[in-house]
């Protein structure tokens, strides 16, 4: 036990550290290029202030590109984790916030909010938040009927809350002709453009107690997939388990939902490969999940900004370009 | 003691939105954040002063070069801090409050004009021109507008009827103009009857409400091509019982004319009004 104790911390502090090395990698090259021009040289101008004068580029690099980089990072490994935790929780490894509706309810709420005039923090996190939840207990309700690990079942009903959302959403755009609307489809394919530095950290001192609260559930987390029954062996209260992390789960889904729209699927992509290269421990899984998720997250903005001629794309619809086909085929490959 | 250039002097001034803000008294690198603000710096013959504009600031045709910083629904924000702009100017409907928010915490002042129909159009191109040092122009520009509405208004005062027009600025779906948009005002003063008139800014309709409000003619506006513009013809050719259709009066005009609260309110006014009026018009055309 005490060999295999430190041979985990072993991996974890290589895995966490090449990461990281990656996360650090993905920000720089997030950070030199943008709809201005590119060129890591400025960058490092910028970076070592050596030529302080130009103070346009000071601006772009640390009050535009910096923000977003790392609010894509922080969101990325927000729905990165989300899915490896609903996987985990709902033992079905299709399981995802944006596949199985979550998002979705969550951006119903956000519409409401802002159709109410709240503000953002806390205002409009919290109806996405509850919306969120509204929309968990419904496709937890919906598929409970049938024996509740029903892959299909969950599944279905997770495509049918999602297409249901989405008929509230457009009818509650068609209804309004609010201006601050204006931006909303933007908004539902993820769009991390407005990020600024102020709300990137309130978003980040929002995050990390999530973060760490399901870091405390990893060991918990490996049981939980050994069956119901041998977890509870093992001593774990199996409905206190599930509540907290759906809780925070849907908490942090929704508090990106609400910053940067839908996008969807990294929570898919992310967990899957990393259980391929790590195993399925989720002690190591977690921070892989987190750095890995950032790094991807920050790289999808990057294809949304540069791909186009002109203006640039919402993030989401790169992510969605990933992930829908990697779906496809884990579907395929899990039902032969 | 050192003396501040002439370019560089500031001074404070209130936007049409009562907000106050320092910017260059000359100022030298502007960023036009929408397509009616380009033109009406072009009006103004101050294009010099343009170091940007929007996607589909199409007009004048030399607009179209300069360096574009997105579509004025979706700046981007990287593109106008990277043009270094001493000055930008946004309409208050259309630019996203946030952009703006995050341009104002660069120290870049944004002075925002609201433009929604005659009487707005002229009050910004005087205070544009006052930013602009270009009052004079200004003035010129707006006593002229006055004369063509002028003309406009003294043949329409003869006019011994109002028809009743749909104006359709979506195809699909069909959509068209309430009684708080500047279309509406063109339409009552080129002597019509606009049949959309109501509160909801931009209703949409279906079909059959349309010829059901029997209107005596149809003016659609489209960016399409002359192809689409036969096809939009066609379809409402089909409904032979319909008034503007027995005769012959669906009119297809180039939206980008009617698309934007500019100085060319008033060549879009007058084209209303010969389209709504030909006989009041026939000896100027």
């Amino acid at each position: 036990m005490r060999a295999t104790e430190s041979n985990i911390i072993k991996r974890l502090i290589k895995v966490t550290g090449v990461l990281l090395v990656v996360l650090v990698l993905a920000l720089l090259i997030g950070l030199s290029i943008g709809s201005s021009g590119s060129s890591l040289t400025a960058l490092w101008n910028g970076l070592s202030r050596s030529e302080s004068s130009d103070s346009v580029l000071m601006t772009i690099l640390w009050k535009i590109r910096l923000p977003r980089v790392l609010l894509a990072a922080l969101v990325g490994g927000a729905l990165s984790l989300g899915g490896l935790v609903f996987q985990a929780l709902l033992r079905n490894p299709l399981a995802e916030p944006y596949i199985l509706g979550i998002s979705g309810g969550s951006a119903i709420g956000a519409i409401v909010g802002i159709l109410l005039g709240f503000s953002q923090f806390p205002g409009i996190t919290l109806t996405s938040f509850g919306a969120s939840l509204a929309t968990l207990i419904l496709i937890l309700g919906i598929s409970a009927g049938q024996s509740i690990l029903r892959k299909n079942a969950l599944l279905l009903s997770g495509v049918m809350v999602n297409a249901f959302c989405s008929a509230v959403i457009m009818f509650l755009v068609s209804m309004t002709q609010d201006t601050r609307l204006h931006n909303i489809i933007f908004w539902l394919m993820g769009d991390l453009s407005l990020g600024n530095l102020q709300h990137t950290i309130i978003l980040a001192l929002f995050l990390i107690p999530c973060f760490v609260v399901i870091f405390m559930y990893a060991n918990t987390m490996n049981l939980m997939l050994m069956g119901k029954d041998m977890a509870q062996s093992m001593g774990v209260n199996i409905r206190r388990a599930n509540l907290v992390l759906l809780l925070v789960t849907s908490l942090m889904v929704s508090a990106c939902v609400s910053q940067c729209g839908l996008i969807g699927f990294v929570g898919l992509v992310i967990p899957h490969l990393f259980r391929l290269f790590l195993g399925p421990d989720h002690r190591l899984l977690l921070p892989a999940c987190i750095l890995g998720g950032g790094a991807y997250m920050v790289l999808c903005d990057l294809l949304a900004r540069a791909i186009p001629q002109q203006g640039e794309l919402p993030a989401g619809v790169i992510t969605a370009l990933i992930g829908a086909p990697l779906f496809i085929y884990l579907l395929k490959r899990s039902n032969p | 003691m050192t003396v501040t250039p002439v370019w560089a002097q500031q001074h404070q001034v209130i936007d049409l939105l009562g907000r106050s803000m320092s910017v260059p008294v000359n100022p030298r690198r502007v960023v036009a954040l929408a397509p009616n603000i380009t033109e009406i710096v072009y009006a103004l013959g101050q294009a010099q002063r343009l170091v940007g504009a929007t996607t589909y600031s199409d007009f004048p045709q030399a607009a179209a070069a300069l360096p574009k910083v997105g579509s004025y629904v979706h700046l981007d924000l990287e593109r106008i801090v990277a043009l270094n702009p001493d000055l930008c100017i946004a309409i208050k409907d259309g630019n996203p409050i946030a952009t703006v928010t995050r341009l104002e915490s660069f120290r870049i002042p944004v002075y925002a004009v609201d433009p929604k129909n005659l009487k707005s159009v002229m009050d910004t191109i005087m205070r544009v021109g006052i930013l602009l040092q270009a009052e004079n122009k200004a003035k010129q520009l707006i006593s002229n507008m006055q004369n063509r509405i002028q003309v406009v208004a003294e043949r329409i005062a003869q006019a011994d009827h109002r028809p009743k027009v749909f104006f359709q600025i979506g195809i699909a779906p069909i959509v068209s103009v309430g009684t708080n948009t500047f279309i509406h005002e063109l339409i009552e003063m080129a002597g019509a009857h606009n049949l959309a008139a109501g509160n909801i800014a931009y209703p949409r309709y279906s079909k059959e409400q349309v010829l059901g409000m029997l209107p005596d003619i149809i003016i659609v506006t489209s960016m399409a091509r002359e192809a689409a513009f036969e096809r939009i013809r066609n379809d409402w050719y089909q409904w032979q019982d319909l008034p503007a259709v027995k005769h012959q009066r669906v009119y297809i005009q180039e939206s980008n004319l009617f698309d934007r609260p500019s100085p060319r309110l008033v060549d879009a006014l007058e084209t209303l009004a010969r389209l709504i009026h030909p006989e009041l018009f026939e000896d100027s055309l």
